[in-house]
């Protein structure tokens, strides 16, 4: 009600003001399927959005999967040519294959759960 | 009634984005922000495709509208960015084609209608600067008011004022208002 009042206030028109309103008059434009092409576009937006990291994951983890594998055996080689004596100690300081393969897993499902709440 | 009820639309979007929704609110509005596009540029089509634009940027930036002014109001300051945007975009294209040596098919978005089509209204657009136009357009085509125009362009109500002013006093003196009023 208030905001009707200051409109009227300020819309106080002078001949000039009607002359702009009535040339600036026109019919409304009909939507004809302007709103579903870009509901369309959005909705299409967001499935790449959605689709994105999980699959930027499962690319990178393909092409990461054999040569983390080949260092990994190659780290274990090198552990059995050391000697007996000093490999106890190596091996208790680096992390076994199957914890690697568990944070990466880890990090794998924190990864997908946040962007599934990012979306 | 309607205000309320976008607000409504813009949570459940922001929520929970329901493209439906927004599809309501694409409806309801487009006319308005395809309408001030048309008279900002002057080219039914570009307009379109700016409205489009403006549409998908609103969709982006949708959780940054406060709700305390018009929903209306706010998507015309992004159809008026997104206008700028365009249009300096446009220029670099343009600098670029003219180093090149092709300058004729230079597309400056520029307030430009074609011969045949040109209004009085066209005519009293084409003097006044991009902002002034914008403003014109949203007080007397869109209705709506100095603080929602003020909201929309970030500018006091007393500057939106004399915008207004300044853009009736280019129109009258450039085109006799009073003869043109008679006759």
């Amino acid at each position: 009600m208030t905001s009707k009042i200051i409109n009227m206030a300020e819309r106080i028109k002078d001949e000039q003001d009607r002359l702009l309103e009535s040339m600036f008059e026109s019919a409304p434009i009909a939507d004809n399927g302007f709103s579903k092409q870009i509901v369309k576009r959005i909705r299409r937006k967001l499935w790449i959005r959605r689709i994105t990291l999980p699959a930027a994951v499962l690319i990178g983890g393909l092409v990461a999967f054999q040569p983390v594998v080949g260092l990994l055996k190659g780290v274990y080689q090198v552990l059995a040519s050391m000697p007996i004596d000093l490999v106890p100690s190596l091996e208790s300081s680096l992390p076994s294959l199957q914890l690697i393969v568990t944070g990466a897993l880890i990090l794998f499902v924190v990864m997908f759960s946040l962007n599934m709440i990012e979306d | 009634m309607t205000a309320c009820e976008d607000s409504q639309l813009v949570a459940r979007v922001v929520s929970g984005q329901d493209t439906d929704a927004f599809g309501e609110l694409i409806r309801r509005h487009q006319s308005h922000v395809r309408n001030f596009l048309r008279k900002l540029t002057g080219d039914y089509t570009a307009a379109d495709d700016l409205a489009q634009d403006c549409f998908i940027h609103a969709w982006d930036k949708l959780q940054t509208f406060s709700g305390r002014g018009s929903f209306i109001g706010w998507l015309l300051k992004i159809a008026y960015t997104t206008f700028l945007q365009s249009k300096r975009k446009s220029k670099r294209y343009g600098e670029i084609l003219d180093q090149v040596g092709h300058a004729n098919e230079v597309d400056d978005r520029n307030y430009t209608v074609q011969p045949d089509e040109v209004g009085d209204l066209d005519r009293f657009l084409a003097v006044l600067t991009d902002e002034e136009r914008a403003i014109m357009v949203m007080s007397y085509a869109c209705g709506l008011s100095h603080r929602e125009i003020g909201e929309s362009m970030a500018m006091p109500v007393g500057t939106v004022k004399s915008v207004i002013f300044r853009g009736k006093e280019k129109i009258r003196t450039s085109f006799d208002i009073k003869d043109h009023q008679h006759g």
